[in-house]
């Protein structure tokens, strides 16, 4: 009789369309909340900065207002308050709303995910408090090289949240697992296929990180290890820093495969081929992290050869993705009574705040990509490296492809969660359009700064080595980071406006797709395959750089630890 | 699995233009000889005293080639200057100048505006770089790594004359 028996298939969750389940309301509510309040702290530190640069500007601020001595706090906290907290709390409750919709399932253990949204909520508290506690100790940037060594909480920090996406991670795994012995032989929805790469990509990547942090950082600042190697530590940080980058990106790719050709008023042009992408990205956004690394003198040629080789590789799945949406949209646009390119571009839904916050987010993102082709180019990266070029390119990426895209998402799904419609749309649209011009002025002028040698992360109100070139652009940038500021008050009007002081009912529906449409071949959902090519693809690439900064002659290079604000003339 | 035929010719055009990129980069680097900092030696940043960075300086090494050591710390580059005073480091034009720096503390950057010379400053390890200075004027050495609170007053010369 046991052998036999047939376990029933457990009748679907219904979710409502223009509502939450209470359970989804409070997990996902709890996340996109703290997300938001990472947000707050880190996002108006940016302008701050680029205040600071500028010498049109910086005259008036420092020394007139006493917070703004503190620049490289200032970098500090809008880093790891927006690309470290910001983007992980919202890609975790984003992720558990559109796998359990998407699958019509409850997530699987949710109790373990209160546990790991609580852990990532100390992680965040320590963090502000070890900002706020020890300023000059804790501005060590989000990249925390050594041997420049911040309070042990920072880490303890950064650990917990780590550790809470990990949990969160297993936890979809799970509750795809519970779905594929319900539905076998069945393609899993698209949406919830990238959830899954996303998150093998994250937890692999990590790893790396997790052995910097827990073996060379933590144990220094406690004091139990006197001693480090920057260049291993900085092999370890970046075998992770470019999948964070990818990690941060997917969900974006998710809503514009998932959601946005409907919400524009089309549909998606092929959904096989938005796997081979997420597929690729799983397997090339590892062994490219050298990359990041072509100016580090513990790193052969080869090496460098090798990755810049794999990174072009890597930027196929994007330009898969221009296609793909583009011709998403060359649909929708038609549907809308679009003819040729002016009618692409007209006929789109721009005065919808969802749409117009991820199409501006797209034609940042286009410039974001190209210019990232440019770094990537080892020839040419060799004038940009460490210039405020980089951070003009990654503020078109970051700042915009995903931060947009994530404030199109919160244009549905705040409403949802709070139960009310949006509080103002025309509010949505000035935000969106504002923030195009603002990141479109800022990224241009910080990449003209960087090519006339302005530094990136540098106090340059005090610097004795700016020309007059790069003083301008850098004003270009500052009244980019004034436009900006405009935006991101507009964007908390709306927070506000929806959590306070909305009271029409929700209008937007959940953009939820729960069928495939397509079929694709099954081999794409052989995880097994895909970990096993990711496995011998880093072997392959990292381990011939491990090998070479591993000093096994010297053992472990004797690096004594200093701290930031140590001064040692 | 159905490709559409536009898309087949995108991916095509895709692959074509990167396959260019990356063979415009291998040809600068194997037939231009722009080069990537690559392993240049080590040295135990806890005893600089017994290795060539001893005394930082600025040596000719016949006709117009000249050797640079210098040595990165918080906040300053020493090539040989009195203590507190940034380097200037003054070469005729024409002259080819190998650069070898490392530090003595923390990461450090090194940069100079205009030419392709863009190094990270490793303790324990050397960053080499070779350039040719063929236009007079004065260049500024940048250190572009964070280091600490004065960061941007990190800086140098170079005097092409």
């Amino acid at each position: 009789m046991q052998a036999t028996h047939v376990r029933p298939a457990p009748v679907p969750v219904s979710f409502p369309a223009l509502d939450m389940l209470r359970s989804e309301r409070n997990l996902v509510g709890v996340h996109i909340a703290s997300a938001l309040i990472a947000l707050t702290v880190g996002i108006f530190m940016g302008p701050f900065q680029a205040f600071h640069r500028a010498p049109a500007f910086a005259k008036t601020f420092i020394g007139q207002i006493p917070v703004f001595s503190y620049y490289y706090q200032a970098v500090t906290v809008h880093g790891v308050m927006l690309a470290l907290f910001f983007t992980t709390l919202f890609i975790v409750g984003f992720s558990y709303y559109v796998v359990q919709r998407s699958l019509q399932r409850p997530i699987k253990g949710v109790r373990f995910a209160w546990v790991a949204f609580a852990l990532m909520l100390i992680g965040l508290a320590l963090l502000v408090f070890s900002l706020a506690n020890d300023v000059q100790r804790s501005a060590v940037l989000y990249t925390f090289y050594p041997p420049m060594i911040a309070p042990a909480v920072f880490y303890i920090g950064l650990v917990l949240l780590v550790v809470g996406s990990w949990i969160a991670a297993f936890l979809v795994f799970w509750t795809y697992n519970s779905w594929r012995k319900d539905h076998p032989g069945e393609r899993v929805p698209l949406a919830v296929f990238a959830i899954i790469v996303n998150f093998l990509m994250w937890f692999i990547s990590s790893l790396g990180v997790a052995v910097e942090v827990l073996f060379m950082l933590l144990p220094a600042s406690l004091g139990w290890i006197q001693t480090t190697d920057p260049q291993v530590a900085r092999a370890l940080f970046w075998f992770f820093g470019h999948p964070l980058v990818y990690f941060w990106l997917i969900p974006a790719y998710v809503s514009w495969y998932t959601m946005l050709p409907k919400q524009a008023g089309g549909r998606l042009f092929s959904d096989p081929l938005a796997r081979v992408a997420f597929i690729m990205l799983l397997l090339f956004s590892i062994p490219v992290g050298v990359h990041h690394m072509y100016a580090d003198p513990g790193v052969s040629q080869v090496a460098k050869f090798v990755h810049a080789f794999l990174t072009f590789t890597v930027a196929v799945p994007s330009f898969m993705t221009a296609f793909n949406i583009g011709a998403s949209l060359e649909i929708a646009s038609r549907n809308n009574g679009g003819r040729g390119i002016v009618g692409f571009f007209l006929k789109q839904r721009w005065n919808d705040p969802v749409v117009a916050a991820q199409l501006v987010g797209m034609l940042l993102f286009l410039a974001g990509g190209i210019t990232g082709l440019m770094n990537a180019s080892a020839q040419i990266n060799i004038t940009l490296h460490n210039t405020s070029w980089v951070p003009g390119h990654f503020h078109t990426t970051l700042g915009g492809g995903v931060t947009m895209t994530f404030f199109g998402i919160l244009y549905w799904l705040l409403p949802m969660l709070r139960g009310r419609a949006l509080f103002s749309k025309k509010a949505a649209l000035a935000q969106a359009f504002t923030w195009l011009v603002g990141m479109a002025l800022f990224g241009f002028s910080m990449g003209e700064a960087g090519l006339n040698g302005a530094p990136r992360r540098a106090d340059l109100a005090a610097a004795p080595y700016i020309s007059t070139e790069a003083g301008m652009w850098l004003n270009g940038a500052a009244i980019g980071g004034m436009i900006l500021l405009v935006s991101v008050v507009l964007l908390f009007v709306n927070i506000i406006g929806t959590l306070f002081f909305s009271n029409k009912p929700v209008e937007v529906e959940a953009p939820i797709q729960t069928k495939v449409e397509e079929p694709s071949p099954a081999i794409f959902e052989r995880w097994r395959v895909w970990i096993a090519i990711v496995v011998v693809l880093c072997l392959f690439a990292w381990g011939p750089v491990f090998a070479e900064v591993l000093d096994f002659n010297a053992g472990f290079n004797a690096i004594p630890y200093t701290t930031s604000g140590a001064p040692l003339r | 699995m159905h490709i559409d035929r536009y898309e087949r010719y995108w991916l095509i055009a895709v692959a074509a233009t990167l396959g260019a990129f990356f063979a415009t980069l291998v040809a600068t680097l194997v037939v231009f000889g722009v080069s990537l900092p690559s392993p240049a030696g080590r040295v135990d940043p806890q005893n600089l005293s017994a290795s060539e960075f001893a005394q930082p300086s600025v040596r000719n090494v016949g006709g117009n080639r000249y050797e640079a050591h210098l040595v990165a710390k918080m906040w300053q580059f020493e090539a040989g200057e009195e203590a507190g005073s940034p380097p200037k480091i003054r070469v005729p034009a024409g002259s080819e100048v190998t650069f070898y720096v490392t530090s003595r503390d923390i990461i450090h950057g090194f940069q100079i505006q205009y030419h392709t010379v863009n190094m990270e400053v490793i303790p324990g390890q050397v960053s080499q770089a070779t350039v040719k200075f063929n236009r007079p004027g004065v260049y500024q050495i940048v250190c572009n790594q964070y280091c600490g609170a004065g960061h941007a007053v990190m800086y140098g010369e170079v005097i092409v004359e």
